[in-house]
Parts: C-alpha cells; sequence; structure tokens
C-alpha cells in the first residue's frame, strides 16, 4: 500500500491532488478549502484538458486570472495522461481488497501533518507547488525502499524537462537526509528545504528545453514581461480591518445615494399639504386634440384628406404662418454678434477660472509670503482711506490680541519652546534663538497694539502720536489748543518792547505797538472763534467717543495724574468720567478714577452712584420704619386722624382690620418723616413716591374731606348708607374667599400660671405663624383683581364647568402660551371667513381622492438655484395647486 | 360671506387689520422649526383671508350710516321731527307715528333680532304683534291679567310674557305654548340668543335661566338683594345685568350662585341701565338724577351725566336713548373719544309717562312704550346700514327663517360659556392656586390610606412575639394612626364652620340689640 502511494506522489506533488482529495475526503479531517476546491473542479464543462493547456499557452490570462483551483487544475491537467489511476482507487470493480481501508489506520499526526501542506498547495501557485512536491518527498523519505521511487521521480522529471539527470540528482542526495520535526510545519515553522534553498525549479529551467521550437519565443517574452511586471504582493489585511474599510466605502457610497432624496424629502416636510394623484392625466378631451390624431382610412377621408392637405392649402397656411413668425426673426448680425458676446464672456470667464486655479495650487512659500504681504499692504492702504475699513481691522486686531491673551500662544508656551528653554538658550544656534526671540516679539507685539491705541485716543498729550484713525475729532481739538496757546502767548507777550537799536525809536515804538494792539484784536477774536469751536467740538466729541467702543475707553490708571493739567477743561474731565461708567472690562479701575476725582474736585462732577446708594438705603430704612409701626400696638393713636379725615370710615377702623386705615396711617407718617428728614430733596421724595405706590394711590382719598353740597346731599339722599354697606359686603366676600386667620390662642389655663408667663404673652412662633397667615392674606388680597376698585367686587370664584373650555396645558409643539393664543386667535369657520377662504384654511394635510394609486416617491433633479429656496417657494407651489383645484371646483359648482 | 359689520373704515389697512383679530405670532425666537414653519403658512393664510375680507366689505358693504349735521348755531338737538319729516321720502316717514292706546296702560314693547316684528304688551293685558315692514297687525291679543313684559325668543313666530303669576310662552297665533310656573311672578324678561336661555327675574329678587329648547331649568338663584325690575342682557357675553335698589347692579351667569361682578354704581336705587353692543360699556342711571358711563373692562366711570332715566337703550351704533317722564333725549358720540353729548330730543305729549324706549335694530327708528300707547321717532345714524342675512335679515322669508332657526340651534351655545370674557375660550388656563379636596376625595384618599396600612406585611418576630392576637393588634394600630390626620382635620373644618356661626348673630345685629344677644360663658 505504502508503495502505491509513493507511486502516486512520484508522479509528482504538484500532480497529486486530485486523487488526494479524493482521500481526504474519505479521511477524518478534511479542510474547507479542500471541499471547496472539488466543488469547483466540478463546476462547468469539463474540457479535454489537452485543448485546455492548449488555451492556456494562448491566453494565460484567464489562467491566471481564474480561480486558485483552476490553477491547480491546469496544472493538473498538464500530467492527466500520465497519471494511473490505481485500480484499487478507481472503484471499477470489487475484485482488489478496499485498500484505502489501511489509510484509516494511519496516526493522526500524519495527516495532521499533510493539512497545511496542502492547504498551501491550494493557495500557492506553480512554482509553490513543485516546492510543495519535494517537500512531500522529504516526508516520505522516510521510507526503506525510496531509492527506486526516486529514480522513477527522476526519469520522470527527466521526461518532462529534458534536462540531464544531475540537475536532480544533487538535490536529491541531499535531501535524502531525513530530519524528523517536532512541531508541524508552517508559515512560522519553515521546512528545512525552504531555509536552505537552492530546490526550485526556475521558469528559466522549464523554458531552456523547448528553445527553438514554434511559439517559444512568444512564451519567452510574455514570461520576460511577467517578470517587469511582478511585484511583490503585499500580505492582506487582517479581516476585521478589510470589512471595516469595506463598510466605510459602503456607507460613503449609499449617504451620497440617500442625500440625493434629501430636497424631496424636505419638502414634503415643509409642504402644509400633501397632495395625492392631484394631476391624473386624462389624456386629450379637447375637440382638435382628437382630431388631430384622426387618420385617413376610408378611401373618400382620403380624398377630403387630399384636398385638406393640398400644397397650395398648406402655403399659403404657412405663408400666414410666416408673417406672423417675421415679427419674432432676429437679424443674423444682432444674433452672431449675441453669440460672440456670450462666446467671449464665456471665454473669459474660463480663463479667469483657470487661473484661480493654477493660483490656488501654488505651494511657494515665498509666493504666499509676498502675496500676504501685498494684502498687508492694500489693507492697510485702506484703512487709511477708509474709516469703515478701519474699524474692521481695528476689531480684528482687538479679536487677535484677545485671542493671544487667551491662548498665550507666543509666550513659549510651547512644547518646542520649552524643551528649548529647558536645555538652556546658550545651547542652542542662532536660528532657534532668533525664532524663540521672534515669537516673543511677536506676543509683545500682539498684546501691546491696543494699549497703544488707547493711549493714543484717550490722551490728550501732544507727545502722542496721534496715528489713530478715530481721534480725528480729539486731534482737532488738540489743534485748537495747540493754537490757543500760542495765541495767548502772544498775548502775553506784550510787555517786553526793545530797549535799544533802531526799533528803540519813538516813531518806530509807536507803530510796534499799533501793530500790535492790532495783533491782540485779533488774537482776542481768534481766541473766541477757537473757544466757540471747542464748544461744538466737544460736544461732538462725545458722541464719537461712544460710538468708537472698546478700543477708546478703559484709560489706565495712571492717566490721572496726566488729566490734573489745567489746561484740560471741564468738559474733557466729563468725558473721561463718561468712558468709566461705560467700560466693561475695567470697570473697578475706571469706578476707581471717578471715586479718586471726585474726592480731588467736587466742584467739578457729581459723585452720583454712591450719593444715590446713601439716598435709597435711607428710603429704605424709613420704610422698614413705616413697617414697624404699622403694628396693631399703635393702632389707636391713628384714629382719631381717619376720623377727622372722613366720618364714613368710622366703622372700619374699629374693626381693626382695615387696609385702607393702615395705609393712611403709613402715608402720614411718611409725611412726617419727610419733614424730619433733613434732606428732602426732590430725588428722595419722587423715589418714595414710587416705592408707596399702592399706598399712595389710596392718599388721593383724602379729598374726600372736604363734603361739597351735592355731597352732603347725596349723602342724604342715600338714606340707608348704601356705600357702608356695600363695603361691608366686599369685606365679607373677601373673607370668604380669602379667609382670615384665626387669632393665635392659647388652650385655656395654658400659659397663665405664673406673672411671668402672663406677661410673656403668646409663644413667638405662634404671633409669626399668625403675621405671616396674615401677610400672605394681604398679599392675595393686593392680587385680586378688584383691589384697586374701591366700588367693584368681582368674584373669584373658579366656574368649574367653565374649565373645560380653556386647556389645562399647552397643546404639544407649542412652548409659550403667547404663541399658542395668538396661533388659535382667528376662527377658521365659515361664519367669519370668505368663501374663498375657508378652503385653504380648512384643507387637511393629506389630501388624497379616494382610489388614487399613492406611487412610490420619485426622484427628480434639483437645480442649484432651487435648493436654497425655502418652505415658502414650496409653499407657494402648493397653494397655486390649490387655487387651481379650488377655482376648478368652482367652475364645477357654477355649472 | 363672511360676517360684515360695523362702518366703513377709510383704508383698507385698517380693514384688513380688522379681520386679522390681533397681532400675528411672532415667530422670531422660535426653535421648533417645523412649528415655526406650520405657523408662519397659518399666518399667511389668515391674512389672505383677511383681505379679501376686507375687499369684500369694500365692495358689498357701501351703506353708511347717516346723522344729523348741524350748520352754523343750529344745534342738531333742537331739530324736531317734524322738521325731519319735512325733509325725507316716503317709506321713512312712514316710520314716524304715535298709537294712542289709552285704555290698556302703559305699554312695553320688543323687537325681534330682525327688527321686521314688533310686540307689544299693554300693563292691562293687551298683546299686539306688528309687522313693522307693512305695519300690519298680525295678531292682537287680551290675556286679562297684568302683564309687564313681553319678549321674543330666537325668531318671530314665539315670545315670552311676564303675566301676573307666571310668564307664559306663545305662539305668533297667540296660542299659549307654555306656562313657565317654576319663575313665579316675573318682573322682567330677558333671551339670550345665542345660548337659547330665557332669564327672568320675579318679585322675590329670584334670577331664572330656562333652556327654550329643552325646558330644563339651568339655573335658579337667589339674588338677596330684593325685588328689582332692572335687567338687562350684556350682547356680547351673555352676562345678565340687575340693577339694585342699594344702588349696586350685579353681573350673573348661569352656572354661578353668586354675582360675576358686584358694583356699586348709584348711592340710591338703579332705576335702569343698558348695555353698548360692543359690549364695553354700560350706561346706568339712578335714582339720585345721575346717568353714569362706565367702561366694563376697568369697572369704571367714564361719564357722569346729570338727569334722570327711567328707561334706557343703546343703539346699534351706540346712541344712547334715556327716556323720562315725557321727555326722551338721544346721547351720542361721533367723535368716538366715549364722550356722549345730547344729539336729540323729542318730548311726547303732555301727560304722557314713557314707559319703554327701545332702538328698532336696522333701522333709524326709536320705539316708545308709554302710558297712552306705543310710538315711534326716527333717530338718524341709529341703525346698522348693511345687515348681514346670516346673522339677521330683515328681508327674511320663511324659508329662510326655518333655515336659520336649524342652523342657530345647531350653534347654540352651552351655558357654562357666559363669562365675563369670552375671548378667553380656548385658551390656556392660568394656573390656579389649589382648591380646597371636596368631601368625597377626603374620603378617597383615606380610604387608600387604610388599604395600604392593612397591606403592609409585618417583620417576622421571635418566637414569643408572633402571637396573632399582637399581630391584629398591631394592625388595628396602624389603621388608626392611618386615619388620624384626616379625622382631625375634619374636626378642625367642623371647629372652624362652628365658630363662624356663632360670630355672625353677633356681628349681624345692630347695635343698639346687641345687648340682647345672650352671653355665653366665656
Amino acid at each position: 500500500m505504502a508503495v502505491k502511494k509513493r507511486k502516486e506522489r512520484a508522479f509528482g506533488g504538484e500532480s497529486g491532488n486530485s486523487k488526494k482529495f479524493k482521500k481526504y475526503s474519505n479521511s477524518k479531517g478534511p479542510m474547507k478549502k479542500n471541499k471547496n476546491d472539488t466543488r469547483k473542479k466540478g463546476k462547468g464543462p469539463r474540457l479535454p484538458s489537452a485543448l485546455r493547456t492548449e488555451l492556456d499557452r494562448l491566453d494565460p490570462k484567464i489562467a491566471s486570472d481564474s480561480d486558485d483551483g483552476i490553477d491547480l487544475d491546469v496544472g493538473n491537467d498538464v500530467y492527466e495522461y500520465e497519471e494511473e489511476v490505481p485500480q484499487e482507487e478507481s472503484r471499477k470493480n470489487r475484485r482488489f481488497d478496499p485498500v484505502e481501508n489501511y489509510d484509516y489506520e494511519l496516526p493522526e499526526d500524519f495527516e495532521d501533518e499533510n493539512v497545511p501542506s496542502d492547504d498551501e498547495d491550494d493557495d500557492g501557485d506553480f512554482g509553490v507547488g513543485g516546492n510543495k512536491g519535494s517537500r512531500n518527498d522529504d516526508v516520505d523519505a522516510s521510507d526503506g525502499d525510496e531509492e527506486e521511487d526516486d529514480e522513477r521521480h527522476l526519469r520522470m522529471l527527466q521526461g518532462v524537462t529534458g534536462m540531464s539527470t544531475d540537475a536532480f540528482g544533487g538535490k536529491k542526495k541531499r535531501n535524502s537526509v531525513v530530519i524528523s520535526e517536532a512541531h508541524p510545519e508552517s508559515e512560522y515553522n519553515p521546512t528545512r528545504d525552504v531555509l536552505e534553498g537552492d530546490s526550485h525549479i526556475t521558469l528559466q529551467d522549464l523554458l531552456d528545453p523547448i528553445q527553438g521550437k514554434a511559439g517559444y519565443s512568444k512564451l519567452r517574452k510574455r514570461v520576460q514581461h511577467m517578470d517587469r511586471k511582478s511585484t511583490s504582493v503585499q500580505a492582506p489585511l487582517p479581516k476585521v480591518d478589510r470589512e471595516k474599510l469595506e463598510r466605510m466605502a459602503v456607507y460613503e457610497h449609499s449617504k451620497k445615494d440617500i442625500t440625493k432624496w434629501e430636497h424631496l424629502v424636505k419638502r414634503n416636510r415643509e409642504a402644509p399639504t400633501v397632495f395625492f394623484g392631484g394631476d391624473v392625466d386624462l389624456g386629450f378631451s379637447t375637440v382638435g386634440a382628437i382630431a388631430s390624431e384622426f387618420e385617413p382610412r376610408t378611401e373618400f377621408e382620403k380624398k377630403i384628406a387630399s384636398l385638406v392637405y393640398d400644397d397650395k392649402v398648406m402655403e399659403a397656411h404657412k405663408a400666414d404662418g410666416s408673417k406672423l413668425l417675421e415679427l419674432n426673426k432676429i437679424s443674423e448680425e444682432d444674433y452672431m454678434k449675441h453669440r460672440d458676446h456670450v462666446a467671449k464672456m464665456r471665454s473669459l470667464l474660463f480663463r479667469h477660472e483657470m487661473k484661480q486655479k493654477r493660483i490656488k495650487k501654488i505651494k511657494s512659500k515665498t509666493y504666499h509670503r509676498l502675496k500676504n504681504k501685498d494684502k498687508l499692504k492694500v489693507e492697510s492702504a485702506e484703512m487709511l482711506m477708509d474709516p469703515e475699513a478701519a474699524k474692521e481691522q481695528a476689531r480684528k486686531q482687538e479679536f487677535k490680541r484677545a485671542e493671544e491673551r487667551l491662548t498665550l500662544k507666543h509666550k513659549n508656551k510651547s512644547k518646542w519652546a520649552r524643551r528649548i528653554l529647558e536645555r538652556g538658550l546658550n545651547a542652542q544656534d542662532e536660528g532657534t534663538r532668533a525664532a524663540l526671540a521672534e515669537q516673543l516679539h511677536q506676543h509683545a507685539l500682539l498684546t501691546r497694539k491696543i494699549n497703544t491705541v488707547k493711549d493714543s485716543s484717550s490722551s490728550s498729550d501732544s507727545s502722542s502720536d496721534d496715528d489713530d484713525e478715530g481721534s480725528n475729532e480729539d486731534r482737532a481739538s488738540e489743534l485748537l489748543e495747540k493754537a490757543k496757546e500760542k495765541t495767548l502767548k502772544v498775548l502775553e507777550d506784550d510787555e517786553e518792547l526793545p530797549n535799544s537799536g533802531v526799533l528803540s525809536l519813538p516813531f518806530m515804538v509807536r507803530g510796534l505797538k499799533k501793530r500790535r494792539e492790532e495783533a491782540i484784536e485779533e488774537a482776542k477774536l481768534a481766541l473766541q472763534e477757537y473757544e466757540q469751536l471747542e464748544g461744538t467740538n466737544d460736544a461732538e466729541n462725545s458722541k464719537p467717543a461712544t460710538a468708537s467702543g472698546r478700543r477708546v475707553f478703559g484709560r489706565a490708571n495712571n492717566e490721572v495724574p496726566d488729566s490734573n493739567k489745567k489746561t484740560k477743561t471741564d468738559n474733557k474731565m466729563k468725558m473721561d468720567n463718561y468712558y468709566g461708567n461705560s467700560d466693561s472690562e475695567d470697570d473697578l479701575e475706571a469706578k476707581a478714577n471717578v471715586n479718586i476725582e471726585g474726592c480731588k474736585r467736587n466742584d467739578v462732577e457729581k459723585d452720583v452712584g454712591p450719593n444715590y446708594d446713601r439716598k435709597e438705603a435711607a428710603d429704605v430704612s424709613i420704610f422698614k420704619n413705616f413697617d414697624d409701626n404699622g403694628d396693631p400696638g399703635s393702632k389707636t393713636t391713628y384714629e382719631v386722624a381717619i376720623f377727622a379725615s372722613d366720618s364714613w370710615r368710622k366703622m372700619k377702623s374699629e374693626n381693626g382690620v382695615d387696609k385702607n386705615a393702615k395705609k393712611l396711617q403709613q402715608v402720614k407718617e411718611a409725611i412726617v418723616h419727610n419733614k424730619d428728614m433733613e434732606e428732602g430733596e426732590e430725588d428722595s421724595d419722587s423715589e418714595r413716591e414710587q416705592m408707596v405706590d399702592g399706598i399712595l394711590s389710596s392718599a388721593p382719598k383724602e379729598s374726600y374731606e372736604l363734603p361739597s353740597q351735592s355731597e352732603l346731599i347725596r349723602h342724604a339722599f342715600a338714606g340707608d348708607d348704601v356705600e357702608e354697606e356695600f363695603e361691608k359686603d366686599k369685606q365679607e366676600i373677601l373673607n370668604e374667599e380669602n379667609p382670615e386667620p384665626d387669632k393665635p390662642v392659647l388652650l385655656p389655663g395654658w400659659g397663665q400660671w405664673t406673672h411671668v408667663q402672663q406677661k410673656k404673652g403668646l409663644p413667638w412662633w405662634m404671633l409669626k405663624e399668625h403675621e405671616d397667615a396674615k401677610r400672605k392674606r394681604e398679599e392675595s388680597l393686593k392680587k385680586r383683581k378688584d383691589a384697586q376698585l374701591k366700588h367693584v367686587i368681582i368674584s373669584e370664584k373658579v366656574d368649574k364647568k367653565a374649565e373645560k373650555l380653556q386647556t389645562k396645558s399647552l397643546p404639544y409643539p407649542f412652548t409659550s402660551k403667547e404663541l399658542f393664543e395668538q396661533s388659535m386667535r382667528m376662527p377658521i369657520g365659515s361664519e367669519s371667513n370668505p368663501e374663498t377662504a375657508i378652503r385653504s384654511l380648512n384643507r387637511p394635510e393629506v389630501v388624497k381622492k379616494p382610489g388614487v394609486i399613492i406611487k412610490p416617491i420619485k426622484f427628480v433633479e434639483m437645480h442649484h438655484h432651487e435648493k436654497s429656496e425655502d418652505y415658502k417657494r414650496s409653499g407657494q407651489k402648493q397653494k397655486k395647486n390649490k387655487s387651481k383645484g379650488a377655482s376648478g371646483k368652482n367652475k364645477k359648482q357654477s355649472n | 360671506m363672511g360676517a360684515k359689520k360695523e362702518n366703513n373704515g377709510d383704508d383698507m389697512d385698517e380693514k384688513v387689520k380688522k379681520y386679522l383679530r390681533g397681532e400675528a405670532a411672532n415667530l422670531e425666537g422660535l426653535k421648533d422649526k417645523k412649528l415655526k414653519g406650520q405657523l408662519a403658512v397659518r399666518e399667511d393664510l389668515y391674512g389672505k383671508s383677511a383681505k379679501t375680507a376686507a375687499k369684500i366689505e369694500k365692495w358689498l358693504l357701501p351703506s353708511e350710516g347717516g346723522y344729523l349735521e348741524a350748520e352754523g348755531i343750529e344745534k342738531t338737538w333742537r331739530i324736531k321731527q317734524e322738521s325731519i319729516a319735512r325733509e325725507i321720502d316716503i317709506s321713512s316717514s312712514k316710520n314716524q307715528y304715535d298709537i294712542v292706546l289709552p285704555e290698556l296702560g302703559p305699554y312695553t314693547l320688543d323687537f325681534t333680532s330682525n327688527g321686521r316684528y314688533m310686540a307689544a304688551a299693554g300693563r292691562k293685558g293687551h298683546l299686539a304683534i306688528v309687522d313693522m315692514k307693512t305695519l300690519n297687525l298680525i295678531k292682537e291679543i287680551q290675556v286679562k291679567e297684568t302683564v309687564r313684559d313681553v319678549v321674543y325668543l330666537h325668531n318671530e313666530l314665539f315670545f315670552a310674557v311676564a303675566q301676573k303669576k307666571y310668564p307664559y310662552i306663545y305662539n305668533r297665533g297667540g296660542t299659549e305654548l307654555h306656562c313657565l310656573k317654576e319663575h313665579g311672578a316675573v318682573l322682567r324678561l330677558q333671551f339670550l340668543k345665542n345660548h337659547f336661555l330665557l332669564a327672568s327675574i320675579n318679585k322675590f329678587g329670584q334670577l331664572h335661566y330656562q333652556d327654550v329648547t329643552m325646558g330644563e331649568m339651568v339655573g335658579n338663584f337667589r339674588t338677596g338683594l330684593g325685588r328689582t325690575d332692572v335687567m338687562q342682557v350684556n350682547p356680547f357675553n351673555g352676562v345678565v345685568a340687575l340693577g339694585h335698589s342699594s344702588g349696586t347692579v350685579t353681573m350673573w351667569k348661569p352656572t354661578s350662585s353668586v354675582p360675576l361682578v358686584k358694583m356699586l354704581c348709584h348711592p340710591g336705587p338703579v332705576s335702569s341701565l343698558a348695555f353698548h353692543p360692543n359690549g364695553h360699556l354700560m350706561a346706568t342711571s339712578g335714582k339720585e338724577n345721575k346717568i353714569k358711563i362706565w367702561d366694563l373692562r376697568k369697572f369704571e366711570v367714564i361719564q357722569t351725566m346729570p338727569g334722570h332715566a327711567k328707561t334706557l337703550n343703546f343703539s346699534q351704533k351706540g346712541l344712547l336713548a334715556a327716556g323720562t317722564g315725557s321727555f326722551i333725549k338721544i346721547l351720542a358720540d361721533f367723535s368716538g373719544s366715549q364722550n356722549y353729548n345730547s344729539y336729540m330730543t323729542h318730548s311726547m305729549a303732555k301727560g304722557y309717562q314713557v314707559g319703554k324706549v327701545l332702538f328698532r335694530p336696522y333701522e333709524d327708528v326709536l320705539g316708545i312704550g308709554h302710558s297712552m300707547g306705543w310710538s315711534s321717532i326716527l333717530i338718524p345714524g341709529s341703525g346698522e346700514p348693511n345687515f348681514d342675512s346670516w346673522v339677521a335679515n330683515p328681508f327674511e322669508t320663511s324659508k329662510q327663517r326655518r333655515e336659520k332657526e336649524v342652523h342657530s340651534l345647531l350653534d347654540k351655545l352651552p351655558p357654562e360659556t357666559i363669562m365675563l370674557d369670552p375671548t378667553k375660550v380656548g385658551t390656556v388656563r392660568a394656573p390656579q392656586k389649589k382648591e380646597k379636596p371636596t368631601k368625597k376625595e377626603i374620603e378617597a384618599e383615606m380610604e387608600a390610606a387604610i388599604e395600604t396600612a392593612k397591606d403592609t406585611d409585618f417583620k417576622k418576630k421571635t418566637k414569643g412575639r408572633n402571637k396573632p392576637s399582637k399581630r391584629a393588634k398591631k394592625r388595628q394600630e396602624m389603621i388608626e394612626r392611618a386615619k388620624k390626620p384626616f379625622l382631625e382635620q375634619q374636626i378642625q373644618e367642623h371647629e372652624r364652620s362652628r365658630k363662624k356661626q356663632k360670630t355672625n348673630p353677633e356681628t349681624e345685629m345692630p347695635k343698639s340689640l346687641q345687648r340682647f344677644v345672650r352671653q355665653k360663658a366665656a
């Protein structure tokens, strides 16, 4: 048996596959791949192998393109005719003992050893297959009587290749040494011959024998071509990654595929109404349309047709038609002109586009540097010209500054800079140091820039550079200041008269004096003018200052001493103040400024803020006093006053819970306090009025004090005290709807054991509770609709039946009450809308005729300009449809 | 055709604004894009609707109300009916007449809502139905009983009459259909058109609401303010106002036993009151010789005028007629500043006592019921010149009338829709403070608490402590504990109510009688 097996091996490792498969399929552990291969083999019509080889030779591409299995098949088929299927295996009859059974008794590891090699056989190409074959030989070499086998193999090889035996013999000898390996061979444990190498049969070896035969050159060329082309094949990615990549690609693709539907979906979503089967095409229905489809069939019809479609008739018609068309005619010249123009424009556009494309592609650093420089230049020029641009620029700079301050990008914080600093600056070369310095410089530039701007705009010193564009007015004022100073100097100069020389001559002196006087007058006039100008300028000044925003404010602290200069006017001071108040960033500083200045010169400006605060505080305290005095304990003292004010309130005050009375007390007290207060200023008074609010509203009732004649008559007339009754009524209803809290009472006997206890009275928490309840009641009474209306009681009772007419909570998509109520304000019924509007107002979301088949959404390309359109447009479209439909319906109705 | 009312404005925009019924929603801050889109579309539709409505109004409501204009030193209130009669056409002059019926004593009137028919009721039982277009007497009956008031129901077919003991409902043919015994001796009747409610106030100051479709008594309230015959329905919201002898005016709705509003209008008794058709104005007159005009949105007096009025009435265009003695005065504010000035005056023959003035709808006519019959005078500019056939059609055919009856019955509003501000319907309810739970709710809560107490599982205790008797006892205890707070609350409430009862007599008693109150041990 072993002999037979070897024989089959000897026929060529690469060739024995098919049979081996058969065997393995019987054996225990066949690999999946093998199965696959067998299946593949079964597929398709099986050509005679000779034919196939021929085909193969002619068109190796097919072979190479086709699966490995087929490749192997081809390999197999080369030897098909030499192969002798052992009779036992062919199973033609049952003459032989079932030899395969012995195979089952082979040791497991033997099989295992072979499996991977087989696997590789499948994967590998021709050369590898050869390799394997030899390896198989190795394995089998352990058998004792392999000599003859090898010889036969040699002979076979010789027969195939046509080379001398020693080409194979030497190798064979070496291979005769058997090395048993402890581990199964795999790519990690290469077999010996792989390691030793030089056991390959090169293509050259195979090609040599057929040299000079027909087709050799062709074959060789092809082989060479393949050699040249061949590159090392990368190891395939792991399966997981590969699938991931695949999925990604698929996702991208399907995303693109799906997003094209977006606009359709969006349109449908935004449409107030979706119409289905709106335009059912019924075909032509007009007489003309039907007539146009008419074809003459009978003879008579044909005759008529020939008459109707007579050339003459047609011509006449045509002539008539052409007359009409003449109006549409464009002269050829015009057309050409137009066409040329369009072509020119197009080409220009194209050129421009190309240019832009090229420019965009440029990667040169120098180019970009130059470009940026140019850009900067242009910008700076623009800045000088255009205040808007300047503003924009300033804003940008400010932003940059803020960014810089935020990130401190250039402050040697980067990893690179830190590393350099760690290593020491001295250790660095020139370039790095320069770069570092450059960075720091950049930082300084970025952060400092704004400071300079600030300085120049806020300080009025003549020393400032004034290159800021926003402070034009400031500059003007400075110029004025200078002029003023000069004129003043001129005015001061007049004492010194020349004592000697020609100029000391009397007439000269006179002349000089005269001239000086003139000059002085002129100077005075000029001064006046300047002052006027300055006045207007200052007025103007304050405005641009507010407009220029952040850059101007934020005066640094160190400017305060600067502002002490005598040349500064009060106006200026106010301006500074203004800056300080409006500042958001340097608020504290500014406030400090204000305070300092306020201390320094009280005459110039008022320190408004703190004063105001103080007043307010005083007010608050006053009102606290009121509240304290409004205790029930102090009630009696005021009763007299109430009696005096109006008599009919007597009863109420007796009740002791009267609100108005209390209010009156408070007001009066407030007045008393006012008198006491020394600083009875208007400000505080007005403030008080505001704060009193509700209380003051009751104050005018004091005018009731003087009962007029009519009043008296009225009183006399209303024999029974109607008003009082009403008052009482109201009180009752109020008590019912907002019940008065019970007076705190202890259980009889409790808390009355000793005098101490009695003196102490009720415990504090009871009193507090009572107070709280009282306050609560007061508040709820104040909240009532009729709180301010003395003569009206509006019931606050809730009508449970009417509750269902209002929604308890906001309906779903709404989030604000106002919006909901505003959207519900219009009735949409036919009673309150014109006939033409009702339909659209009450149209359902989906309009569908019964029986209409709703087709799946159809893709419609959307134009680019249409993409930007919003829902309104689509809504209009819908509406157009609607109106059409409505009009159609109307017509029907009218018919 | 939509509802088109009010005079033609000068500007189209104004009209559009009117039909838009308020500001459009501001969608700027709205984040929900879907809702935003929907609302935007809706707003667009509203705008279109309003525009078309305005256009329709412009073209279909061309008539404008006229009024008297004085030239030079002329004063409109000096213009007499005779001088008007000289200037007008024949058909209008037909509306100036006096019907003298001296026997059956002071007459009261009512018009149907379209102004076509009039019912006149004499104190001594004379009922007459007149077609005002043709001035034909349709039916005349003598009920042989005191008749205090007459009111038309939803159309001219039915009218209710307040007779000596009960109110009755008659049909046009004079057949008695119903006797409404529950109402008692009714002094004044009113009919709420949109709600199909007949409201009445009887001798004992009881206010009744009866649904005339099903005959159900909707409301029955004691006003507790004494006898009154001053009652008027606010046409805007259906609230019934009563004027009382204490000078107060109370406003009622059928679903609340307490008045919605109680306002002190006059120091003396209220003699009459009337509502402006837009519902914002109310005119009251007191016995103390004052006529007051109130703004019902703020409940404040707008204007106080001297003068007495036994009866008041607002016309469709807002003219106010006040009748006293044999003298009638018409007040008007054509400036729109709600400052009513004297517009026209009319004196009846000496000795005629005006009992009721009533403007005829859609006509410039004032009907006067007085002690000697009834009269009709012309008041230019009082009636609405354009009528909406969906609302009220003076030229209604019987078919249209039937159609309209069905429609109005289908559109009948439930009584709970009567409220002070009917625009509140359909809005979000303002969050309310928590009300007291009802008795039932409290009981249910207690039950639930007891159930939970019963269902609690006890820990398995050691041998001696796990006796069934002990466990039962413990369970009982638990139930008691669960009940306790509820019972306590009940007791507290009870106490409170008792206290209220106790304190009430003391305060109610006049001071002079308080000494007789039985002294209780302190």
